[in-house]
């Protein structure tokens, strides 16, 4: 079965960073800057050839969430300064990539 | 002004089925917290302040299948009355909005509506009823495209006066798409039970059901395998007409307990186009047994996997501070 760690504390470390606890013990820092640019919505990566729309380089860094928040059971969404709020970070991505 | 509502004032005047029991006053909703890490730690199905009408819901159960006809509907409605015989406080929600069933299967009455256009579901033996079926006309069809249908889904949870429930039953359409995929991200539901026929046929759209609710990270709580057998009433011999031990199989395939192997029994289909659940008319019989029997298990691993969630958040929400 895959990773079927779950959040166990979510908060706001500093003014870019976000970070979790997951069930297992295993703590999670990210950039929210990072986050922003890999982002996997169907806006920001072609669904047919997966291939990357998003051009990383015009996310400034000056972006931040407004807010996050869970996604039913298996996820969490992050709407951004920028008016972005259709990605979708599975927590089993999350923890591979933090 | 909501969808339901259009849809509530277009078939008013039509057919009025069996009148509702009486409707318990619309509760307030309970505050929500500002920051996610003021959410008690072990909080199981906490539900989003966005989905207000769920806030006093303690947790929701799905009935589900990637297979139609195999019995879904009863199961989840003669689950949900079981749960109500256990004491508990219970409601059922039809998110079939293609293929509804629970108004047949209950006769229950269309929602009234709030002043502020929530809606106040009927009661069948006192659990509480929604249902697309309530608001149609019979033998008229929903002609809906996704995005309406999520729109009724999305109503269905936060614009109903569910109030004080220890379970909601969510009785899902066959298959694994649009409205799946609307309730895993919509709320976190608490657990999946997964409906099968024996045969093959069936079991190879069960186990897509499977991988669906492992990849949104929902528990199965256990496989139910419908139509096992059938008693015939001359010889007492059990006749396994599609074909046996196909539940089981799933069962030891996905890890997860098989909850119930169900009898054919045509009183249970009489039962159902009555409008009567089966463990009403008849607990005391095999089948109404093992529903009895279904609902302490599902509780059971339901309140396992619970403890086993290592303080798991459920819904949680954290509002970014600038200039930190």
């Amino acid at each position: 079965m895959s990773d079927q760690a779950r959040v166990k504390r979510i908060w706001q470390q500093d003014d870019r960073t976000l970070a979790i606890n997951w069930t297992d013990g295993r703590k999670s820092l990210y950039d929210v800057v990072e986050l922003r640019r890999q982002c996997r919505c169907a806006n920001c990566v072609d669904e047919m050839t997966r291939k990357r729309t998003l051009n990383p380089d015009e996310i400034p860094e000056s972006v931040r969430p407004v807010k996050v928040e869970s996604v039913g059971r298996y996820a969490l969404t992050i709407h951004f300064t920028d008016g972005h709020r259709t990605g979708i970070y599975p927590f089993e991505r999350l923890r591979e990539i933090g | 002004m909501s969808f339901l509502k259009r849809i509530q004032e277009k078939f008013s005047g039509s057919q009025e089925p069996r009148p509702a029991s009486p409707t318990p006053a619309p509760s307030a909703p309970s505050p929500t917290p500002a920051s996610a890490t003021t959410r008690a730690p072990g909080a199981h199905a906490h539900v989003p302040p966005k989905s207000g009408a769920l806030d006093q819901v303690k947790h929701l159960i799905a009935v589900g299948s990637g297979k139609g006809g195999v019995g879904k509907s009863t199961v989840a409605l003669n689950l949900a009355l079981a749960l109500a015989q256990e004491g508990h406080k219970v409601g059922i929600v039809d998110a079939d909005v293609h293929g509804p069933s629970l108004q047949q299967m209950t006769r229950a009455a269309r929602p009234t509506m709030t002043d502020d256009d929530l809606l106040v579901p009927s009661e069948y033996e006192g659990v509480k009823v929604m249902s697309i079926g309530m608001f149609a006309a019979p033998g008229q069809a929903q002609l809906m495209r996704g995005p309406m249908v999520t729109q009724v889904i999305r109503q269905f949870l936060t614009q109903v006066v569910w109030g004080e429930l220890d379970y909601l039953v969510i009785d899902l359409p066959p298959g694994t798409g649009d409205i799946h995929l609307t309730l895993a991200q919509m709320v976190p539901l608490s657990g999946a039970v997964l409906v099968t026929t024996p045969q093959e046929v069936s079991l190879i759209d069960v186990r897509k059901a499977v991988h669906m609710f492992q990849t949104v990270n929902v528990p199965v709580l256990g496989i139910v395998e419908n139509m096992s057998y059938f008693i015939c009433d001359g010889c007492d011999k059990k006749h396994y007409i599609f074909r046996s031990g196909g539940g089981k199989k799933l069962a030891a395939e996905a890890d997860v307990p098989l909850l119930a192997e169900l009898p054919l029994d045509p009183r249970v289909a009489d039962s159902g186009d009555a409008g009567v659940a089966f463990v009403v008319s008849n607990p005391s019989s095999a089948v109404g047994q093992a529903y009895l029997e279904m609902a302490k298990q599902v509780k059971n691993q339901h309140a396992k996997l619970q403890r086993d969630s290592d303080g798991a958040m459920g819904y949680f929400l954290l509002e970014w501070k600038r200039n930190v």
